[in-house]
């Protein structure tokens, strides 16, 4: 007999469900964490959905239950209608901060990924000591705290005196007026105080798929690459051909990483741009946090603004995982 | 059996823990603990901090536990704590906050027998008592006058190198800008590195909007007392002025000088800007944090008109939470902190913070500890509350502010601008209704 069905024989009954015992040792075991998501994870993601359709604030005395009913009244897809179509500032500035947000996340995107693959074939082809170096170097920024980050990154943009203009100057170019301030330079349609933050996080958070790509280079068998050389393949071909496809599934998961926290990004923007010039740097995590917190405490919008926020992410994970699939293993 | 009944005791006494308590008279003698919330202010900290011990020296059996939160976990903590219930019991809240909880119930009216609303018009200004009285009904007692209005930061080393006299002697605004011409400076790459004179910050931008309209007999509230009138030709005229001053005068640019790029104290600190317009409370903070700058806060002359006028949030407030179990007590000390003149003086001398109290104002002492308020203190007569803007943060941030410093840096003109911010105003108020 093998151990694991002597094992198994343990904490099975004969029709094959837990023993008494193991049930209690189970439930026990997991009643803690199950507590702890259902209080902390499960019941604010309801709240949310259910606020979501109420005029909900908590300056208001609402009824006994959550403070739901009462002066806070049920308002059915009231507050879904207002984001959509309402002319008040709050959803005017929330249709705005969507697309600012899809504009932020396409940019980072494909801009991450040229940057942090190629960058993890050079460093998977250099030397085991300078590989290590290199990769703490890169993945530095992703573990500093983001607000000294912003803050180098303030002043390299600020207007005359910061570290991009002195640059420009020095080669002999006319630096912007101000970097994240001036709401009428813009670039493609892609407004200047954008792009700079933009950059920003993109140096921040490349690091992170950085680390991902090095380990899944490590995981492609070399026999793959040698069988390529010995074929005559060449140094690109070898890359384009025989590398990038079998890192299908991480690029899968890097992008689908990487979506989810461009669209979720809010501390980047909070600090060095707050939605500035001309709510040309809103997004969507900015103005949930503004209705819900600094304007009006309105959490019943903010909480449909999350849900809106929440199905966008669904949605775009969803078709990432269909369009990037793969059916093969190495 | 025995279960559903300890379950149900356990169930009734955790209710009548969790229950708000019956306000009582405390029994002579009684330990009494009164909690008090306010933000974290060294200054205003320090300064409450000596008048509880005086309290507590006065009324050895009450215990005062003081609870200083950050700015923003304040509000949070305000906003989501007043209306469960679990507040402290004397509230140390902003100006402009008062009548949002007034209104939902969340605080207590302050007793007859501590203060009627008459005694507190003869002895408080009427723009920080507004900020207290909701629907005639007084809520608290004003601790400062919230004043953004009518001073300006000088600065002598700039005033110097640009050959304008100082201290300055304004008869009027337009002699202001054309000082403030002079100490602009704009570098070899068109950059400018001094502005004459920065007043385009949001609260600067909003307040001086406000007292523009009111300056020239204007009003900016519609006829019902909550809609606004903001494309009035008074509003249409302070936006034409602010406009001006940045692009015919060209005392500041406004790209490079706002809210969030050189605002005006840090950059008024660095030597970017030789007339910078703030309340006097930054005085107070740029002597500690720029111990060498120097610098004096002046009094400057009406934008529109030759009549100061002007609107102010009223200023922070002492207020009694609805959930105190000891009101009486939680009064006590309320009016010992904000209706006791020598505690008021004491207050607004070590946080430099502009007296609400009419008799404070008068006090010659107060110049000597905090010299910067005497620019204010002429104008105090002539401010009025704000009133109920529904959302006084949003009609000034995300309203106002933008949208005017989007016609001072050419995309809009004043007409444009002002039609913009009373449709948006409106809607404000109707989605809030």
């Amino acid at each position: 007999m093998e151990i694991s069905s002597l094992f198994k024989k343990e904490i099975v009954s004969e029709s094959g469900k837990l023993t008494a015992k193991h049930r209690r040792f189970a439930y026990t075991s997991l009643a803690p964490i199950m507590l702890y998501m259902g209080l902390f994870t499960l019941f604010p993601i309801l709240w949310a959905v259910v606020m979501s359709f109420f005029s909900y604030t908590p300056i208001r005395e609402g009824s006994w239950f959550l403070g739901l009913g009462g002066q806070n009244p049920f308002v059915g897809i009231d507050n879904y209608i207002e984001l959509f179509t309402g002319s008040g500032k709050p959803a005017e500035v929330f249709r705005l901060a969507v697309k600012n947000t899809f504009l932020f996340t396409a940019l980072v995107l494909p801009m991450n990924l040229i940057i942090t693959l190629p960058l993890a074939v050079l460093l998977e082809s250099i030397g085991e000591r300078f590989k290590t170096l290199f990769r703490a170097i890169y993945f530095l920024p992703t573990i500093s705290s983001s607000v000294a980050l912003v803050i180098i990154w303030s002043y390299m943009y600020a207007p005359g005196w910061g570290l991009l203009s002195i640059m420009f100057k020095a080669v002999g170019l006319v630096p912007p007026k101000s970097w994240l301030q001036d709401p009428n330079t813009i670039y493609f349609g892609v407004p200047l105080a954008m792009l700079c933050v933009v950059v920003a996080y993109v140096w921040q958070d490349f690091g992170y798929n950085l680390v991902i790509f090095v380990a899944a280079l490590q995981s492609i068998p070399k026999t793959l690459r040698e069988a390529a050389r010995v074929d005559g393949a060449s140094v690109w071909q070898e890359f384009w051909l025989v590398v990038v496809p079998l890192l299908r599934r991480t690029i899968l998961l890097t992008s689908v990483l990487t979506v989810i926290s461009s669209l979720q990004v809010f501390v980047i923007f909070q600090l060095l741009t707050r939605g500035g010039p001309k709510n040309q740097t809103q997004t969507m995590l900015l103005s949930i946090y503004e209705n819900a917190f600094r304007f009006a405490n309105n959490l019943g919008l903010s909480a449909a603004m999350s849900m809106i926020l929440f199905i966008i992410i669904l949605i775009l994970t969803i078709t990432q995982f269909r369009i990037l699939r793969t059916e093969w293993e190495y | 059996m025995k279960k559903i009944l300890f379950v149900l005791v356990l169930a009734s006494l955790l209710l009548a823990a969790c229950g708000g308590g019956a306000t009582q008279a405390p029994a002579a003698n009684e330990k009494i603990e009164i909690r008090v919330w306010g933000h974290q202010a060294p200054a205003f900290n320090e300064a409450d901090q000596a008048i509880f011990d005086e309290f507590m020296k006065q009324n050895p059996n009450v215990t005062i536990k003081y609870e200083t939160f950050p700015w923003d976990v304040f509000i949070q903590t305000i906003q989501t704590s007043l209306p469960a219930g679990n507040t402290a019991d004397v509230i140390l809240i902003p100006g402009g906050y008062t009548c949002r909880y007034a209104a939902g119930g969340q605080l207590l009216e302050v007793p007859a027998n501590v203060m009627t609303l008459d005694q507190a018009k003869e002895i408080f200004y009427a723009a920080p008592l507004g900020g207290q009285t909701c629907d005639g009904k007084l809520y608290g007692f004003p601790a400062e006058y919230n004043i953004e209005y009518g001073g300006a930061y000088v600065n002598p080393a700039l005033f110097e190198a640009a050959g304008v006299a100082y201290p300055p002697k304004w008869d009027n605004w337009d002699a202001m800008v054309a000082d403030a011409e002079k100490l602009t400076t704009v570098g070899s790459d068109n950059v400018m590195t001094v502005a004459g004179l920065h007043y385009t910050n949001s609260d600067q931008l909003f307040t001086y909007f406000l007292a523009g309209i009111l300056e020239q007999g204007g009003e900016y509230f519609a006829e019902d007392g909550k809609h606004f009138n903001f494309n009035s030709p008074e509003a249409i005229a302070a936006i034409q002025k602010l406009m001006d001053m940045a692009q015919k005068n060209k005392v500041v640019d406004p790209i490079i000088f706002n809210a969030d790029s050189e605002w005006v104290g840090e950059s008024f600190a660095q030597g970017h800007n030789g007339i910078g317009i703030l309340g006097s409370w930054y005085g107070g903070d740029a002597k500690l944090a720029y111990p060498d700058l120097k610098f004096d806060y002046v009094t400057i002359p009406p934008m529109m008109g030759s009549e100061y006028r002007f609107a102010s949030v009223g200023g922070w407030g002492y207020v009694v939470g609805k959930s105190t179990k000891h009101a009486d007590v939680a009064w006590q000390l309320a009016a010992f902190l904000g209706a006791n003149e020598s505690n008021v003086l004491a207050f607004n001398s070590k946080s430099g913070t502009v007296p609400a109290m009419k008799a404070v104002a008068a006090e010659p002492k107060l110049i000597e500890a905090a010299p910067f308020i005497a620019a204010a203190l002429p104008l105090l007569d002539f401010g009025q509350y704000q009133g109920f803007l529904t959302d006084p943060d949003q009609l000034a941030y995300e309203i106002i502010y933008p949208t005017i410093l989007d016609a001072i840096q050419g995309n809009l003109t004043a007409q444009e601008a002002a039609n913009s911010i009373h449709e948006a105003a409106n809607a404000m108020v109707d989605a809030a209704q």
